[in-house]
């Protein structure tokens, strides 16, 4: 072992639960091939391999583009080259849980537009869907086909320090990052190749098709190659990369609100040189609130007026639908294993992080009283705006969130601070342990898919909990991998399987 | 092949954009030599650049006097004169920004670095000392980009609007050069008329057509000759004639073309029932406007057609 691994010689040091290494400081069987050839390269080696996925990132173009000082900044993508790895038998089950959990949201969102049983019901409060702003009245009757609402959802995992992944949140409305999961996997082939041929490592390159035909099946005209088209709010838009990336990779039109609009008869076109062309599939990349001047804001010059009129009519499918992101609120997460019952007669097989309601008196006492010990987050923001982390936060600002709490309970949720999981990252000249997460995507047309892995994200900041990449996140390669045992025994069990 | 009509009407600018860069450089690059060439007092004034663009009223707002100084910085760094080498590089950058994807990615690169090329040098190069530098830097980088533009991209609606946008946009400035040939603008009682070969000669270097108006023609530089030349050489890349069959040859293959080739025709009966020998200078300058009306119009027409379908509503 070459001295850039002293941190973890005496295992893992901290109080955290590491993707790669035990407690005693041995490599996880699932990761034994990789952490031995890794140990192996000497200082000058492992540097020589971030430099050449340094360039390749830059060759391949690999950038996001964040917003300061009024102008934009294409930045290189930020990626660590040791992979996190998960076998595939535990990944299964995370899997399965994924998809359960997309097909009840979807159940949940489906029926909250229609009859609204679950409200009926009183398995959800009635007062905490329809008062809040991902509602949106605009959408009710409206009943997608297969009854599919959220078809790409970005799940946030983490795991705690007992090594068991909980859910974090569900992004329903424009989840990002899965270009980078693919192209995080282009960089590892290219930098680390000789890791590709001790392990059985699922792919994840064929996301571009699968979101292609979970799209296409949504088309309502009858057409043997229908008319997709990726609608993005420009080039000044943080995640223009991947809104183009997954344009190319559909062979789809990128396509801004001014290049489409609605005819008398309610369908949706998009202006060629050649003349209109109906589009039977919009794959939306910019909010509701900004889709159409018609139904929400007026002075939107992102969207389209008159696409919800033609989507109604069902001439056109939008993914995701409008108003999913009533099932992307941080009270309505709280009610998700019980949507699972009620829908699938099934018990949930992933688990949720705790959740007290500050609408309910005796969560919001004991909220109250433990402010230092739990982390307080507003119901509807998304991206880890206006969150309180109880026991880094000072004294005055739990009082300031003490009294917002108090003001507006419906809008604050809390929960206990996770121990995110770290795993062996490459920093200047050593490898460090840094927390990560992990945002796996779920496609939900006719049938359900989830990825293989998904989108890590690493703080690369010691001790830091924040994964986000404008500020100071990076990314790594996550591979589900067939353990050892089943990998050597691959081609026969496949044979027994089918 | 689709092609959205946003994405062409981009492409469409950015070659108009960097065809006005090139040519705006050319042209002030050639009246440079010729003003040193010519004996003090008998020089055109430098209103006559401004003149040729047709940008009197912007420059009025900004300068008073039709001096050097102001001149040469109105045409090479002024940030709100669209006709201004600045102004037109950093225009095409922002076309060429957005469309990226259909372009080559080496084309992104050069006009970049075109562009912070200008950002740095612009200002500093009004002065006599580094114009020269300057302009032949900007000729240079607009040939190397559109080299590789001729030689990388598929010859596909991408391509189509392009040489649109070039031709169209080269055809304008041949015909300004010529008037300022046309004596319309030089008047004639303050020219000494030796020095009007000098001046065509100018005209001709700034269209690259020295050399092959000289092989063609012969070494006398003579108005009508030249005129003939510019308007009507087939083989020349910056003449009239040349431009317009280009236009014409990416007209065709378009749909709803039809209005377009009409104007289209009527420019060139227009260009070859032009008498070059009969006409007087007001003719020849009569002339021009008039098909630089053409041209406007058949600017509009295809910005109608083609970017805002007539089925289309309007945009919000």
């Amino acid at each position: 072992m070459n001295k850039s691994w002293k941190m973890y010689s005496h295992g893992n040091a901290g109080d955290f639960f590491d993707e790669l290494i035990t407690d005693t400081g041995r490599p996880r069987l699932v990761a034994r091939h990789a952490i031995k050839m890794l140990q192996g390269l000497s200082s000058e080696e492992m540097a020589a391999r971030r430099g050449a996925a340094e360039l390749a990132i830059r060759e391949m173009g690999i950038s996001f583009t964040i917003y300061s000082e009024g102008k934009n900044i294409d930045r290189a993508w930020p990626f660590d080259i040791i992979p996190r790895i998960i076998p595939d038998k535990e990944w299964q089950k995370v899997s399965g849980g994924l998809a359960q959990r997309s097909r009840a949201l979807n159940c949940f969102i489906d029926d909250i537009y229609n009859k609204q049983k679950i409200l009926a019901d009183g398995i959800v409060p009635a007062d905490i869907v329809l008062e809040s702003d991902n509602y949106k009245p605009q959408c009710a009757n409206v009943s997608p086909r297969y009854g599919a609402w959220a078809h790409v959802c970005g799940t946030d995992l983490v795991r705690d320090r007992d090594g068991k992944f909980y859910v974090l949140e569900d992004n329903l409305r424009v989840p990002s990052g899965v270009s980078y999961m693919i192209e995080n996997r282009e960089i590892t082939k290219r930098v680390l190749p000789e890791l590709f041929k001790n392990n059985s490592i699922l792919p994840v390159d064929d996301y571009s098709s699968r979101l292609y035909s979970t799209l296409a099946s949504l088309s309502s005209r009858n057409r043997r190659r229908p008319c997709i088209v990726v609608l993005t709010p420009g080039i000044y838009n943080s995640a223009y990369f991947e809104h183009a990336y997954l344009a190319q990779g559909m062979g789809a039109e990128l396509v801004e609100g001014s290049d489409l609009f609605v005819d008398e008869s309610d369908c949706l076109y998009m202006r060629t040189v050649d003349g209109p062309e109906q589009v039977d599939v919009v794959y939306r990349r910019i909010d509701d609130e900004f889709l159409d001047p018609e139904e929400f804001r007026e002075d939107s010059s992102l969207g389209v007026p008159g696409i919800m009129r033609a989507w109604k009519k069902g001439n056109v499918a939008i993914a995701n639908a409008p108003g999913s992101g009533v099932a992307d609120d941080k009270v309505i997460y709280a009610f998700v294993p019980q949507m699972i019952r009620y829908y699938l007669g099934e018990e949930p097989s992933l688990a949720c992080v705790k959740t007290y309601l500050c609408m309910n008196e005796p969560d919001r006492e004991y909220v109250l009283a433990n402010l230092d010990k739990l982390v307080v987050k507003p119901a509807n923001e998304s991206g880890g705006y206006g969150l309180m982390v109880g026991p880094h936060a000072t004294k005055a600002r739990r009082a300031e969130f003490a009294k917002l709490i108090e003001a507006n309970p419906r809008n604050y949720i809390a929960q206990p601070t996770l121990s995110l999981s770290t795993a062996p990252t490459y920093i200047d000249e050593t490898v460090e342990p840094r927390h990560l997460d992990l945002r796996p995507f779920i496609l939900q047309g006719k049938d359900t898919w989830v990825t293989p892995g998904g989108l890590t994200r690493v703080a690369l900041v010691k001790g830091s909990l924040v994964v986000n990449s404008s500020q100071g996140g990076g990314s790594k390669d996550t591979w589900i991998v067939e353990s050892t045992k089943a990998a050597s025994s691959r081609g026969a069990a496949k044979g027994k399987g089918q | 092949m689709i092609m959205l009509s946003r994405v062409a009407e981009r492409l469409y600018w950015m070659a108009r954009y960097l065809e006005r860069a090139e040519d705006t450089a050319r042209l002030t690059q050639s009246f440079n030599h010729l003003i040193m060439d010519i004996p003090a007092g008998s020089e055109p004034g430098w209103d006559i650049l401004v003149r040729i663009l047709d940008a009197e009223h912007v420059f009025g707002e900004k300068h008073r006097a039709f001096n050097e100084q102001n001149v040469l910085k109105f045409l090479i760094a002024d940030e709100e004169n669209a006709g201004s080498i600045h102004f037109c590089i950093k225009a095409a950058r922002e076309n060429v920004r957005t469309t990226r994807d259909v372009l080559p990615e080496e084309v992104w690169e050069h006009v970049n670095e075109l562009y912070l090329f200008s950002m740095e040098h612009a200002a500093k190069s009004v002065g006599r000392r580094n114009r020269h530098a300057f302009l032949e830097q900007v000729v240079t980088r607009c040939q190397m980009i559109n080299g590789l533009l001729m030689t990388t991209l598929c010859r596909d609606h991408a391509y189509r609007f392009i040489k649109l946008g070039h031709l169209l946009e080269r055809a304008d400035m041949t015909t300004r050069v010529i008037d300022v040939g046309a004596g319309a603008l030089l008047g004639d009682e303050r020219l000494n008329k030796a020095v009007d070969p000098l001046i065509w000669a100018c005209l001709l270097q700034s269209l690259s057509a020295m050399g092959t108006y000289r092989r063609t023609i012969g070494p006398l530089v003579e108005a009508n000759a030249v005129v003939e030349f510019v308007f009507r050489e087939r083989s020349l890349p910056r003449s009239v004639k040349f431009c317009l069959d280009g236009i014409r040859q990416e007209l065709v293959p378009l749909k709803h073309n039809h209005e377009a080739l009409k104007v289209m025709e009527r420019a060139r009966r227009r260009l070859s029932r032009f008498h070059v020998e009969q006409a007087e200078r007001q003719d020849l300058h009569d002339f021009i406007d008039r098909f630089q009306l053409e041209l406007n119009t058949l600017g509009s027409i295809i910005s109608s057609t083609w970017f805002m379908p007539v089925e289309s509503q309007p945009e919000i």
